[in-house]
């Protein structure tokens, strides 16, 4: 082999001193694994978790040039991988069920608070709904309210235990203030996914559902005479969010048509004063014991793709509303959520 | 129309690549066309729409046609869907009509894609209308209906029951999940077990376990110097395939196909329900069923046609209500949501091109599958005469990898498999009957949350049988499918008397 000039060398050596030096500091500065597992909360790879979580975690892989995968583990097994790991090789990114969950009591819900980290904030989908059937008596919620505040039960098919059914607790609490001791005529019907409670209201034995924007848009565009069609009458995130959405909603669906059925449109008390309102957003979750410099460099990283401000525009196309928050300011923001919503679910029990 | 110019052979060579994946993914016992669909999910981001469904159906159609592989040859559903096809294909093979087995099984399984694919095309808005007239009473019934094939499976009607109540026993271990409505409270557990047992048993290791490892382990205690059976399956002993093996099974395949696609059609009610409600079906209906569960291609024929069918059926909700029908079109939906586009009741009006494209991609998907399937068959049947002693070490290392990766990496599951494995030994000891068993535990969960949520409803047990017409209809066939097999052992029995008091 013919030896190279030394010139060339030492331009070789410098080169590879350099990027053994960069690379040094890089991991110096984000010691995170080179393969990290991204658990959800939910099993479905075709709901707002999974699609959200995607775009936030292909966007950090690129950016942090490691591999990462989503996995939809479910709440209890997403909970328990991240318990097991602590160096940062498992990450979680779940919604505001990980302390609703908490504060309904549900079983194997801790106070997210104490147990883990909270990261940061990524996105909010505003679409979490409640409808009636097209040919349904009640026009709006005020009528639901007054309907069961006059002796009427109102039967409202819900998940038990997180998203779904923090809008019912709602409903119920502010019948109770404005008709005291009638909030038990709104009466939960405890079901699972979207499509049981989707046939719930076509079988007639529920009176309103939960659901959402994106899953039951479609069936408020069929005519009244059909069986499935449906009407929105809630959508519990704030004017604010929704008004951050694409001018052209989602579906046929308009914006401005959306916002008919928020707050103040539609008002739901929380307290006699204010609107009850809910935007269900979703953040990470870290193992409590994961180093502050990898907490640091995805809050850093995240920072800087949301700065480029293209995550935005995916996110927006797919009816998310971008929401990042430091994971300081966002554990502060999510321990705020979280004591609104339990004055409201105490109130009711 | 523009849907021509989308049929690019980049769309029509994903739907190949899909179909030869998921035929190896489901013939590998412990994975699941489920679990390929998972796995090249996220793949199919890049790919747009039309390129992700070829990559997805082509996976899906293989991977359930791929399972009955392993069920004829080795006696191990690859996907659970394919459980039936162990009864009579198992036998089969081990007369050393593996071969001839498979090809009745690829048969039917095109039959039951290309009926789905015909009835998705043609009825998918009016039967996802019928199929909303289903509520949890006519669910519950459905399963109900199923579960009472344990009295035509049963060697002895009072184990086989046993078995059954037992395997639905096993199936309610773990949390009554709020996913389904439930209060999310562990049950039939000690507060220890819960951090391992907080879901309860996996289905998949449970099967591989009972079906798979049991027997090796059966065979363990025999020797494996020269065979467990004492001689050796060799493929040349049994007579070839012939269409004239189908001929006579055209009723057979009709009614399984319908059953499948139906039972796709009602979200939630599950894969392998299909299979077994064939199965039951074509043994009670059939004019001669003595040889089921001997090694009957009639057998194979009701389990196969209809899980093949299913995969059109479980669209029909999908694409026609924005529901999956099942566990695998559970997770296609991703594709359309990671594209963006909304699945409900206007899809089809709405994307046309998209429908057509679908319908076409089902449809050439099982032209491939029976393509590679019915002609590569001669050589994969040959696994069947590799000597038990290097056999079964793959199959042990194929169903922990299973076990293992099922629910992303739980090692709890590779347990499971074990434990199963062990019970499966020792209730072949004790007499207790496997198939009921395994039956029981896959239609347990679904029959107690239709139960559940039916008495939740409706407030009293009468709505069972007032619910409506449908439930009436199958309270018959449930009545059909229980006296059924009473008769014919009451017949048996009596013919015995009489050819002893001659």
């Amino acid at each position: 082999m013919k030896s190279m000039p030394v010139s060339f060398r030492l331009s070789l050596c410098a080169l590879a001193i350099a990027g053994v030096s960069t690379s040094t500091l890089a991991a110096e500065e984000c010691p995170i694994p080179g393969n990290v597992r991204v658990v959800i909360g939910s099993t479905s790879t075709g709901g707002d978790t999974y699609q959200n979580s995607s775009i936030v975690v292909d966007r950090l892989a690129e950016k942090l040039d490691i591999n990462m995968k989503v996995d939809a583990v479910g709440a209890m097994p997403a909970f328990r991988a991240l318990e097991r790991s602590s160096n940062g090789s498992t990450l979680m990114i779940f919604h505001d069920m990980a302390y609703l969950g908490h504060l309904y009591g549900i079983n194997g819900y801790d106070n997210i608070f104490e147990k883990y980290k909270v990261g940061p904030t990524v996105a909010i989908n505003p679409g979490n709904a409640y409808l009636v059937p097209k040919n349904s008596p009640y026009q709006t919620v005020d009528e639901i309210i007054d309907a069961a505040g006059n002796g009427e039960e109102i039967s409202v098919a819900i998940q038990p235990g997180g998203v779904s059914e923090i809008g019912f607790s709602a409903l119920k609490n502010a019948v109770k203030i404005e008709y005291p001791g009638m909030e038990d005529n709104i009466v939960a019907v405890n079901t699972g996914s979207q499509a049981d409670k989707n046939q719930l209201l076509f079988n007639g034995y529920a009176d309103v559902i939960n659901g959402s924007v994106q899953a039951n848009e479609q069936y408020t565009r069929l005519p009244e005479d059909d069986q499935k069609a449906m009407r929105f009458v809630w959508l519990t995130a704030r004017n604010e969010t929704i008004k951050q959405a694409n001018e052209e909603g989602l579906g046929e669906t308009t914006r401005e048509e959306l916002l008919q059925y928020v707050t103040p449109n539609v008002s739901v008390t929380m307290d006699g004063e204010k609107d009850f309102t809910f935007d269900k957003e979703f953040f990470f979750l870290y193992n409590k014991d994961m180093s502050p410099e990898i907490v640091s460099c995805i809050d850093n990283a995240l920072g800087e793709i949301y700065a480029q401000g293209e995550i935005q525009e995916q996110q927006k196309s797919l009816f998310f509303i971008p929401n990042f928050l430091p994971s300081s300011e966002a554990a502060a923001h999510l321990k705020d959520k979280m004591a609104r919503y339990e004055t409201v679910i105490e109130n009711i029990q | 129309m523009d849907f021509f110019s989308q049929l690019t052979p980049m769309i029509l060579l994903l739907v190949f690549a899909g179909t030869l994946i998921g035929i190896i993914f489901g013939s590998i016992p412990g994975m699941t066309a489920t679990m390929a669909v998972a796995v090249c999910l996220p793949l199919t981001y890049s790919l747009g729409i039309n390129g992700a469904l070829a990559l997805l159906l082509g996976l899906y159609v293989g991977g359930i046609a791929g399972g009955m592989v392993p069920a004829v040859l080795l006696n191990l559903p690859g996907t659970p869907s394919s459980i039936c096809t162990t009864f009579d294909g198992h036998p089969m093979a081990k007369k050393g009509e593996g071969e001839k087995a498979l090809k009745v099984g690829i048969v039917a399984s095109l039959f039951g894609g290309l009926f789905s694919a015909a009835i998705l095309f043609f009825l998918a808005p009016v039967l996802a209308d019928f199929a909303i007239k289903f509520s949890y009473v006519e669910k519950f019934l459905i399963i109900f209906l199923a579960l009472t094939v344990i009295g035509s499976l049963a060697k002895n009607m009072l184990m086989g029951i046993f078995s059954g109540i037992l395997g639905v026993w096993l199936s309610l271990i773990g949390v009554y999940p709020v996913t389904v409505g439930g209060n999310g409270e562990t049950r039939l557990m000690f507060d220890f077990m819960e951090y391992y047992m907080y879901s309860g048993f996996s289905l998949l290791p449970v099967l591989i376990g009972i079906f798979g490892l049991s027997v090796i382990l059966l065979d363990a205690e025999k020797g494996l110097k020269g065979d467990g059976d004492g001689q050796a399956i060799k493929l040349t002993k049994g007579s070839g395939f012939s269409f004239r093996d189908i001929k006579g099974q055209l009723v057979n395949m009709i009614r399984s196909s319908s059953i499948g696609t139906f039972v796709g059609i009602l979200p939630g009610v599950g894969g392998s329900t299909c299979s077994i409600l064939a199965y039951t079906q074509e043994k009670n209906f059939s004019k001669d069923s003595s040889r089921m569960g001997k090694g009957a291609p009639q057998g194979i024929i009701a389990s196969e046609s209809s899980n093949n069918a299913l995969t059109g059926g479980a669209l029909v909700p999908l694409l026609s209500l924005g529901i999956p029908g099942d566990s695998t079109t559970a997770i296609m939906i991703g594709a359309f949501t990671l594209q963006g586009i909304q699945v409900g009741p206007l899809f089809i009006n709405s994307n046309i091109d998209t429908w057509y494209m679908i319908v076409t991609m089902l449809v050439v998907a099982n032209l491939i599958m029976f393509a590679a399937m019915f002609f590569a068959i001669k050589y994969i049947a040959k696994v069947i005469e590799v000597p038990k002693h290097l056999l079964y070490p793959i199959i042990v290392m194929m169903c922990v990898a299973g076990a293992y990766a099922i629910n992303y990496g739980i090692m709890f599951d590779v347990w499971v498999l074990l434990i199963f494995g062990v019970l499966g030994y020792i209730a072949s000891k004790v007499g207790i009957e496997v198939v009921p068993l395994i039956i029981g535990f896959i239609l347990g969960r679904s029959a107690e949350v239709y139960f559940v949520k039916s008495l939740e409803s409706f407030g009293n047990f009468t709505i069972f049988f007032t619910k409506s017409p449908i439930a009436v209809v199958l309270w018959v066939l449930i009545i059909i499918s229980v006296a059924f097999p009473i008769y014919m052992r009451m017949r048996s029995r009596r013919g015995g008397d009489a050819v002893q008091s001659n």
